[in-house]
């Protein structure tokens, strides 16, 4: 399976989700598939998408929070599982794009590569439903009970590496104009307010 | 002890008058009462941490959710989590409250401190991060106004507990 496809396939059955996007290949892979403004998309912070995706989980229980993150983000914060487990948020599903490689800046392999098995990760921090999926025909199959199960819940896509550079372009809008974009499209969909009065 | 427990039960109060109900979590002996008193209250939700950057970035996706929240941590802890300050809160103009222990102040004679407390302040300035010392029980009510400057400014704001504020003139 390639990341595009379990992207495609994850992203066909998001429904209303609002997505939190790992910097790099996930990001720029969910954005090429959804154009979803309502989604944020890391610049930065590797790793702690999941964090970010945790603390809006936890102010909008009734919204569904659906996490695309990547290995290389989620070795370099594994704690971000004891944390997931703690609070345990039902609307939270944690999504980890699994290729082995730091694709983003030139497929070089990532530590411990092919031996790490991050759904065992996940149980042993205390994560109930966890899987690891191997192949398109597994996802597209497990797809609507993981989009309907209570979370939290842990699915790693094992994609292939891909050797060549996966060029996928970035979202068109950075910075601020994506902190206001993502805000205003949360404020109009849940009656929320993130920017006070005066626009801040 | 008394004093310890006026002051967190006053700086308690003044996050829930800044309209702040959630509050992630790593302790420091300074913060360890505060926290203690936040995790005992009901109406704020507690969110403990594995490494500090994590709270940066539940604070960060609270914010979206249109939830005032704070960070609570040791110096030694803000120094792990610049990166991620940063890159995330510098980048996307996200604002976080964070309130920190000042260690390595002179009365905090202890040698695994030393390094925050000369090199704290000069890298926030450095970062251009707002900061504010609260050494005294009366400038507790300055956390409201720290707060919506913290909005304001749409960046990472400081707030140190001093070593006096907690444990007092004679500790």
């Amino acid at each position: 399976m390639k990341a595009r496809e379990a992207i495609e396939a994850v992203a066909k059955h998001r429904g209303d989700a609002v997505a939190v996007c790992a910097l790099g290949m996930a990001a720029n892979e969910w954005w090429a598939v959804t154009k979803g403004e309502d989604a944020f998309y890391m610049h930065g912070a590797m790793g702690f998408a999941a964090s970010f995706a945790l603390g809006l989980a936890l102010s909008l229980p009734k919204a569904p929070i659906w996490l695309i993150n990547a290995d290389g983000s989620l070795c370099m914060n594994l704690g971000c599982l004891l944390t997931e487990a703690s609070q345990a948020p039902k609307n939270l599903k944690h999504f980890v794009v699994d290729n082995q490689i730091y694709q983003t800046v030139g497929a070089l392999p990532m530590v411990n590569q092919g031996r790490t098995d991050y759904a065992a990760i996940a149980r042993g921090a205390g994560i109930v439903r966890t899987r690891t999926i191997e192949s398109l025909d597994e996802l597209e199959r497990e797809m609507p009970k993981i989009a309907s199960e209570d979370g939290p819940s842990f699915t790693v896509l094992r994609v292939e590496a891909e050797t060549e550079f996966l060029r996928t372009p970035p979202m068109t809008y950075e910075g601020p104009e994506m902190k206001y974009r993502f805000g205003r499209a949360l404020e109009k969909r849940f009656g929320i307010e993130v920017f006070g009065p005066q626009g801040y | 002890m008394t004093r310890a427990i006026d002051v967190n039960e006053k700086i308690h109060e003044q996050l829930k008058n800044s309209g702040v109900t959630l509050a992630a979590s790593l302790p420091d002996d300074w913060v360890a009462p505060l926290i203690n008193r936040i995790a005992a209250d009901n109406t704020m939700r507690h969110v403990r941490v594995a490494r500090e950057a994590e709270a940066i970035a539940i604070c960060s996706g609270a914010f979206f959710g249109g939830v005032r929240s704070v960070a609570l941590m040791g110096a030694t802890g803000l120094l792990t989590c610049t990166g991620e300050l940063a890159t995330l809160n510098l980048r996307h103009q996200i604002p976080v409250f964070l309130i920190v222990s000042q260690r390595g102040s002179i009365d905090d004679q202890r040698i695994y401190q030393e390094v925050q407390g000369r090199r704290t302040i000069p890298l926030l300035q450095t970062y251009d991060f707002p900061y504010h010392i609260v050494n005294r029980p009366d400038e507790i009510a300055s956390i409201p106004d720290a707060y919506e400057t913290c909005r304001l400014q749409k960046r990472p704001f400081v707030l140190f507990i001093t070593r006096k504020l907690v444990k007092g003139d004679t500790a």
